[in-house]
């Protein structure tokens, strides 16, 4: 008996088709993250039309990936680390399309900037957080892809550095409206602008959770979860 | 199981059975402290068997090699992996079937509740009628219904006027008196398959076996009949601890608490001798084993 003989080609081919749907809707995300931020930062409203249609092709490689998904869970019975990839590439699969719909959020705050001349300051903040954002998506691709569990548990450290970039920004937006050198509506804009790149990061870090799930099996329990469980032992439902 | 000794015979070994290891099994269990329940697993009252060291031989050939495993009480366990890695020798060393396979040798032991089945004062008879079987192919008697069931326990020597209760209640347990009732002086073989493995599981219940042994109950059963044996499975676990070998793993996913995966080894004279690779919680074994060779098995990237 031979140990590399494989026996279920059709499905496992199948699941490297949604493993290089994943690849690709990843790849425009971080490809739409580095053009929205040109758009941003060179005012180029029409490079931010460009991220709609992108935006759309993620949208069906996902529902793509999705059908897959559904095909093997009803007609393979997957088990073992096939059952924890295709579990994964489902989870996976809303976090990127999410991600693309960030991106494309940016894209449409883009036009209601009209036209403001960003200080040196917050420029240089915006493509500090867009090179974050864009570094926690593709890292969180590459621990999937190298089943890094490693990897994908450091990816909330380099979400930190992207919360704390966020945190000045907001406080420069602050400082800026404050110094009449931008409307309300612009800081307002700006500050939402900055809330979906510190998102982007999220959802790298939720994909980080389920590489280390696809790795070791242990499903992400979080603070709340916890704490809500140490609720009911004591029997306490409300 | 077919008993083809007379009554009388058997009823002298049981009293026999009485005085020694029976007793000694029943009293193991029994006089077990609660402290000494739990504190090893080894040695837990819920524990049914303990296999350590199992070699089985035919002939000079090892067929199965070094296998280490219990079996716990009111569980499902089930056995898996590929053709020739032994399961189903296995599952014949519980009751000692492969004392009926004239080139069979067993080394090393299997304690049933602490009793070790192989000592030379263990009656295979006895074991057998306390660790029932069921069979990959339904396998009546070509008699009634009603004699299928009465068969065991009338050489077992009950009572003429308990047979009608122990057959009611059998066919009960196991889901058939509904469908059979009215027909129970009707040959057994004109029932379906599904149905007649059903009646071979009231056989092997109608004894009041502790372990129900069975070698892939459903291989020639349809899907329906298949989830009926399954569902049947999942309600005597209640009262009899049950070890199933299937070919089928989305069924020992389905009805199992623990899997069990064999796996072979083919020596370089191109002899396989089958293993144990792996022993857990069956939900374990299907999300996150911890061999990669069970993963492989069990994913179909071995073939």
């Amino acid at each position: 008996m031979s140990n590399t003989e494989e026996t279920r080609t059709e499905f496992h081919q199948l699941m490297d088709e949604v493993r290089g749907d994943l690849v690709r809707m990843s790849g425009l995300v971080t490809e739409g993250i580095s053009t929205v931020t040109q758009a941003l930062l060179g005012n180029d409203i029409g490079l931010a039309d460009q991220i709609s249609s992108g935006d759309d092709e993620i949208d069906l490689l996902s529902v793509e990936a999705e059908e897959k998904c559904v095909r093997m869970l009803a007609l393979q019975q997957p088990v073992a680390v096939d059952l924890r990839t295709i579990l994964t590439d489902l989870r996976m699969i809303s976090e990127i399309e999410r991600s693309g719909d960030l991106v494309a959020n940016i894209a449409k705050g883009i036009g209601r900037l009209q036209g403001v001349e960003l200080d040196p300051r917050l420029r240089g903040l915006l493509d500090r957080m867009s090179e974050q954002a864009l570094r926690l998506t593709s890292r969180a691709m590459d621990s999937y892809l190298d089943r890094d569990a490693g990897l994908a548990s450091a990816l909330s450290d380099l979400d930190d550095r992207l919360d704390e970039l966020h945190n000045d920004f907001i406080e420069t937006v602050f400082s800026s409206r404050n110094d009449r050198l931008i409307t309300t509506q612009q800081a307002v804009q700006l500050a939402v602008i900055g809330r979906f790149y510190e998102r982007i990061g999220d959802h790298a870090v939720n994909v980080g959770e389920r590489v280390q799930y696809l790795v070791n099996g242990e499903l992400p329990e979080h603070k709340g979860a916890q704490r809500a469980r140490a609720r009911r032992e004591q029997g306490d439902v409300s | 199981m077919v008993n083809t000794h007379n009554s009388e015979e058997t009823q002298a070994r049981m009293k026999v059975e009485e005085e020694s290891p029976r007793i000694d099994v029943e009293t193991a269990v029994l006089s077990m402290t609660e402290d000494q329940v739990g504190e090893s697993d080894a040695k837990s009252a819920s524990t049914v068997f303990e296999v350590s060291k199992l070699n089985v031989f035919y002939g000079d050939f090892c067929a199965l090699r070094d296998v280490n495993l219990d079996v716990t009480q009111s569980e499902v366990t089930a056995f898996i992996g590929p053709s020739g890695c032994g399961k189903s020798t296995f599952l014949r060393c519980f009751n000692r079937m492969n004392d009926l396979i004239e080139t069979a040798r067993v080394e090393g032991q299997v304690r049933y509740h602490g009793v070790d089945l192989y000592q030379s004062e263990v009656d295979a008879v006895e074991v057998r009628r306390r660790i029932g079987m069921v069979f990959q192919k339904p396998n009546p008697f070509p008699k009634s219904i009603y004699d299928n069931i009465a068969f065991g326990p009338r050489i077992a020597g009950a009572k003429k006027s308990e047979l009608d209760d122990i057959v009611e209640r059998s066919l009960q347990r196991a889901a058939l008196w509904d469908e059979v009732r009215d027909r129970l002086s009707d040959p057994a073989y004109g029932l379906s398959g599904g149905q007649q493995q059903r009646l071979c599981i009231a056989r092997a219940i109608a004894v009041e076996p502790d372990v129900v042994l069975m070698d892939e109950p459903c291989s020639a059963l349809d899907p329906i009949a298949t989830a009926r044996i399954e569902e049947l499975i999942a309600e005597l676990k209640t009262d009899y601890t049950i070890v199933i070998v299937t070919h089928n793993m989305q069924q020992a996913a389905r009805i199992s608490d623990r899997t069990a995966f064999f796996s072979v080894q083919v020596t370089d004279a191109g002899r396989r001798t089958g293993e144990l690779v792996e022993l857990g919680a069956t939900e374990h074994i299907f999300t996150n084993p911890d061999d990669p060779r069970t993963e492989a098995y069990i994913t179909g990237r071995v073939g």
